[in-house]
């Protein structure tokens, strides 16, 4: 049963990305499917896990986590469609952030309550095993799991209709792994449950681990430069306010620990203990969690099973908090160590205005000076030209053809520091973008009037012409 | 009780628990030795290989007298269809000297040099060249030189003249003399450190050799060598050609410097070292072989001493199985005490292994090697995987002990 | 004396072509002291151990405190060892590295979890309260054997087997090991299955069986 599911959230899968990357061949659909596969098992993670946590309350999990999955998708889309890249990033990595915030509050709480004295944060906890609480728990991490979905496919303009085509093919694919997560937790052991705050760990985890693939969502890498930056400010403020830098007490091997605090290491030591010390709080206070009192008991091996019982359940429930921590690792590891893509932007169709210039805003719906390459395609009279736009390092605007002048014009992709000429491998160092020679892209002239830039389309066609002609021609010539 | 049960059995056991223990301990370091002098091995390749530091060597050709390059030839380096894949470049004049300082007189090699030279090239940009940015793994206690009577020397010279930053080496070549002030001891772990590093233009005057260099070091951004880079040039088609020319091949790169340089050769560095590397590589598999025997030995040995100490334990057992422990207990009693022995054999296997990689280092490479962290983990894995690949066959045996036939007895 | 705690119906088991046990139809009620006499290879110790979970039988149905134990995987077994069973052996098999304490607590955790109070109160109930730390080669032969009723009793089995329990022990121990079992018997209410040889130890016991050559041939009930 579950095959057939799976068979199904495939197809779904296919239909997704095919819809949402309207113009692509097959190649592109199963590799970004194969992109989006770890998102999705995360989902199916949260939706398992909030099966096991609200057990009783299947069908609502179930239904609340199809819903929510589907409105993140399609939220999401709508979003990107009204508003300029960056909002929907900025809203789906503040939800982030606000449930690892959430998941903190709920850790402290967790362990407070371990030391024996109880308190009620919130009204509705007692009542989070009734439907609605279920369901708006489900509904929400599975609207931010969507969410993230839909950020890490490839940005495509959508129309109304294609926009329900896609709301109806992910609530297929939800529909599926919803429903093959169901299968799977009926085939758990009763005994494996969850507790609630190991519910919430496990989940943020999921939602983290899975964003943290996606650099503009990634939350790990900005934690780590702001506790970075506040530890230098603080021992900076401290210093200067307080202590006199030849003060009495300080001597210099002091000031090697001081230093240590300026290293690089702050940050990413001081966000890792950020990064997981909710998993490991709860962790604790489930390690910390009373044992039932079995004084009541008179026959010792009667007591004893009682107690093994209760250990024994206990650690089940350890799992799922131990689990979450190396899902947070996985994050944080994620994080540092991104998989290096090169950043190949899909080529704009853009087109000259009567007197054949072609006119690209700075600050338009991309921004042009943000350091990235950005590809055009301009077609002209049956012919095509790429060419690409990109702030050098040192701050110069470039507009050069993505063929250089002896390669066949295969193009170029960016990756750290650097351009990469697709056809021979060569890195070519970012400075030295704009620059003639070598395998480097063949520049092309424009200028720059008020925010736009300006190219001449003639130019455009005619430099492109002559170049790919040129390496057209000595790759005929070879053979 | 598990542990009360560990600690028990241990202490009351020593001969046979000691046993396990230096099979283990033993397969453990053997694997750290020779791990690590493999990893040794392939890391002083890779520094060979590295595409960032000096990577092509430009030296006079053999062909023609002289034996100098020509220093006005260097900007020309700049201008080649490859300028900017070369990061950089440094040229050397290399003369023998004998140099004292304090009353003492040793021999040596005097190298002229750019530091940091600003290098300004018609219609190019201009650029900061030297062993600043070539070498960026020297590590100089003191500063860069930034006179022309200034150098920086080799720590093992240093070593020999017994000065440090802040003295005076006076260096004689043929008569003529220069007084440097030694502003720098560097440390690079290479021949350079038995040279003493002075600018280009004192050294051309003092070795009477003014606007020549005897070789350059370039730096340049180069491809992985693949098989088509390794093809002949001469046998390529005119495609082939093409293709190869601008492929930032680490060849084609030193090919292209060649042409500007005048009666220069360009070769690049790997290629001193691939007859050493081809040695070194089969070296590692031997090593790689070598290490997988010890394993499999120790794991053979521990087997063997384990089954020992369950058939001498075979009633204790039948007596767990008839109290009612079941298979998981009784695995997690025997397993759990390998585990320990193993991970104290590893412990002391890692601390053994790296006296020993030391050991045959210095005995048979004739160098020096600095334990990486990694072999730390790799050394306790190794340990564990020994006591488990040991165990499996004993206490398969443990497992399928009757009680009805052990406790009749 | 309502219920049978043991019901045995064609209960056989053969070891190759030698048939240790005949089929054997016996019933045991709860709480009683049930003697098994006869001698060497009569089948008693064969029918203990299958009784006690330790082997399996060849043919027959064996129904032990309700449960079925040809149905129980070896795992299962185990389980049904230590929680319904404790069991006395001749040689008094203590773990030989583990103090006395120490062994009573290994039986309370394959059970459950160690309980170091429980156990060393359980030692003190069989007189060895002031031996608590001391290892099995330092105890005497009657000492060693009431270590092992308080390690069978720890876990409050409902049937308590003997075998042979008093074999090697001399004639003031043995009354001491008897006297210890019908006190606790008294208190904790087990069903007693003792194999032994020994005229006057069956005779501790309410009722006697004999067998031989694996077949039940007499059964008396002790006066009294």
């Amino acid at each position: 049963m579950i095959l057939i599911f799976l068979q199904s959230s495939v197809f779904s899968l296919n239909t997704l990305v095919t819809l949402k990357v309207l113009e692509s061949n097959e190649r592109d659909t199963m590799a970004i499917s194969l992109k989006l596969i770890p998102h999705l098992l995360a989902w199916f993670g949260i939706v398992l896990i909030l099966l096991r946590g609200f057990a009783g309350r299947r069908s609502v999990v179930t239904v609340a986590s199809i819903a929510g999955f589907v409105i993140g998708v399609t939220g999401t889309c709508i979003l990107f469609r009204s508003f300029p890249v960056a909002i929907p990033f900025v809203v789906v990595k503040s939800a982030l952030g606000v449930s690892f915030l959430f998941l903190w509050g709920a850790s402290i709480a967790a362990i407070y309550r371990s030391t024996g004295r109880g308190i009620t944060i919130f009204q509705g906890e007692r009542r989070g095993n009734f439907p609605l609480g279920a369901g708006i728990a489900a509904c929400m991490a599975s609207i931010v799991a969507g969410a993230i979905c839909t950020c890490g496919l490839p940005a495509a303009g959508s129309t109304l209709l294609t926009l329900l085509l896609l709301a109806v093919a992910a609530g297929a694919l939800a529909y599926a792994l919803a429903y093959s997560a169901q299968a799977l937790d009926k085939l758990l052991p009763n005994s494996y449950t969850v507790s609630l705050s190991g519910m919430l760990v496990a989940v943020v985890a999921l939602l983290l681990c899975s964003s943290s693939s996606l650099l503009r969502l990634d939350l790990f890498s900005p934690l780590s430069m702001k506790v970075m930056k506040g530890v230098h400010d603080f021992v900076h403020q401290f210093m200067e306010s307080i202590l006199i830098p030849d003060h009495l007490f300080i001597r210099s091997y002091i000031w090697k620990f001081i230093g240590l605090l300026f290293g690089k290491e702050v940050g990413f030591w001081g966000g890792l203990v950020i990064w997981f010390i909710p998993a490991l709080l709860i962790a604790m206070a489930i390690g910390f969690e009373r044992l039932p009192s079995v004084a009541h008991l008179r026959q010792g091996a009667k007591r004893r099973t009682v107690m093994a019982a209760a250990i024994r359940e206990r650690r089940c429930r350890l799992v799922i908090p131990l689990l979450s921590v190396v899902v947070f690792a996985t994050a944080a590891y994620q994080s540092s160590f991104p998989s290096v893509e090169y950043w190949d932007p899909k080529p704009l169709p853009i087109t000259a205005d009567q007197s054949g210039e072609i006119t690209i805003p700075k600050k338009g719906e991309i921004d042009l000076e943000d350091g990235k390459l950005h590809k055009y395609l301009f077609k002209q009279g049956g012919r095509e030209v790429r060419f690409f736009v990109l702030m050098t390092p040192a701050g110069q605007l470039t507009v050069d053809l993505d063929a250089c002048a002896i390669c066949k014009p295969d193009g170029y992709g960016q990756a750290e520091g650097s351009v990469i000429c697709y056809y021979c491998k060569t890195l070519i160092p970012l400075d030295t973008v704009g620059k003639p020679g070598g395998c480097n892209p063949v520049p092309v002239a424009f200028s720059v009037k008020g925010e736009n830039v300006v190219i001449d389309g003639i130019t455009l066609v005619n430099s492109w012409s002559t170049t790919v002609q040129a390496t057209a021609r000595v790759k005929e010539g070879g053979k | 009780m598990l542990f009360r049960i560990l600690k028990n059995s241990f202490l009351k056991r020593p001969k046979a628990i000691f046993l396990i223990f230096l099979s283990i301990a033993m397969g453990s370091a053997v694997a750290t030795a020779f791990l690590g002098i493999a990893g040794e091995i392939s890391h002083k390749m890779a520094l060979e290989l590295r595409s960032y530091g000096a990577n092509i060597l430009i030296e006079p050709s053999a062909a023609e007298g002289g034996g100098f390059l020509r220093e006005e030839d260097l900007p020309k380096i700049k201008t080649v269809f490859w300028k900017y894949n070369i990061t950089g470049f440094t040229p050397y004049l290399f003369g023998i000297a004998e140099f004292s300082a304090g009353g003492r007189k040793e021999r040596g090699v005097v190298s002229g040099t750019w530091f940091t030279k600003q290098l300004e090239v018609p219609g190019e940009e201009f650029s900061i060249q030297g062993i600043k940015g070539i070498a960026p793994w020297w590590e100089v206690q003191g500063r860069w030189p930034e006179d022309a009577d200034e150098a920086i020397i080799g720590a093992s010279l240093a070593k020999r003249l017994n000065i440090s930053s802040g003295s005076d080496v006076t260096t004689i070549v043929r008569g003529g003399n220069q007084k440097f002030r030694i502003v720098g001891v560097v440390t690079t772990g290479g021949y350079e450190e038995e040279q003493l590093f002075a600018p280009l233009v004192t050294v051309q005057s003092l070795l009477q050799q003014q606007g020549k260099v005897s070789r350059v070091q370039v730096s340049a951004l180069t491809v992985p060598m693949d098989d088509f880079g390794k093809k002949d040039p001469t046998t390529m088609t005119k495609d082939e050609y093409e293709k190869w020319y601008c492929t930032a091949y680490v060849t084609s790169v030193a090919k292209n410097v060649e042409e500007v340089m005048a009666g220069s050769r360009a070769k690049p560095i790997w290629q001193i070292a691939s007859a050493e590397g081809a040695l070194l590589k089969k070296l590692n598999s031997v090593m790689l072989l070598l290490t997988v025997l010890a394993l499999g030995a120790s794991a053979t040995a521990v087997s063997t001493s384990l089954m020992a100490s369950m058939a001498e334990r075979s009633p204790e057992i039948a007596l767990m199985k008839a109290i009612g422990a079941d298979r998981f207990q009784i695995s997690s009693i025997f397993i759990g005490e390998t585990l320990i022995i193993s991970l104290a054999g590893g412990v002391s296997g890692y601390l053994l292994g790296g006296q020993l990689a030391e050991l045959i280092s210095r005995t048979v490479f004739n160098s020096t090697i600095a334990s990486p962290l990694w072999l730390f983990p790799t050394a306790i894995i190794s340990a564990f995987v020994v006591a488990i690949a040991g165990s499996i066959v004993p206490l398969r045996r443990a497992l399928l002990i009757e009680p009805v036939t052990v406790l009749k007895g | 004396m309502s219920e049978n705690i043991i019901e045995t119906n064609g209960l056989t088991r053969n070891y190759g072509d030698i048939c240790a046990l005949k089929p054997l139809d016996l019933q045991v009620p709860e709480g009683e002291w049930l003697s098994v006499m006869g001698h060497s290879g009569s089948g008693k110790s064969t029918l203990m151990n299958l009784v006690g979970g330790l082997d399996r039988p060849s043919a027959g149905s064996l129904r032990v405190g309700g449960k079925d134990l040809l149905a129980l995987t070896e795992d299962g077994l185990a389980r049904f060892r230590r929680e319904s069973v404790g069991i006395i052996f001749q040689q008094h098999h203590m773990v030989p590295y583990l103090t006395a304490v120490e062994n009573v607590m290994m039986a309370q955790y394959f059970h459950s979890v160690p309980d170091e109070a429980e156990a060393r109160s359980a030692l003190e109930r069989v007189g060895l309260g002031h031996r608590l730390k001391n290892r099995p080669g330092e105890l005497s032969g009657g000492e060693q054997q009431r270590v092992c009723i308080a390690r069978a009793i720890i876990n409050s089995p409902k049937l308590l087997l003997g075998d042979e329990p008093t074999g090697n022990l001399d004639h003031k121990s043995t009354i001491m090991v008897m006297e210890l079992l019908k006190e606790l018997r008294a208190e904790e209410r087990f069903t007693v299955i003792m194999v032994t040889h020994n005229q006057e130890v069956a005779a501790w016991g309410d009722r006697t069986i004999y067998l031989d050559d694996g077949v039940l041939v007499r059964e008396e009930r002790t006066a009294g």
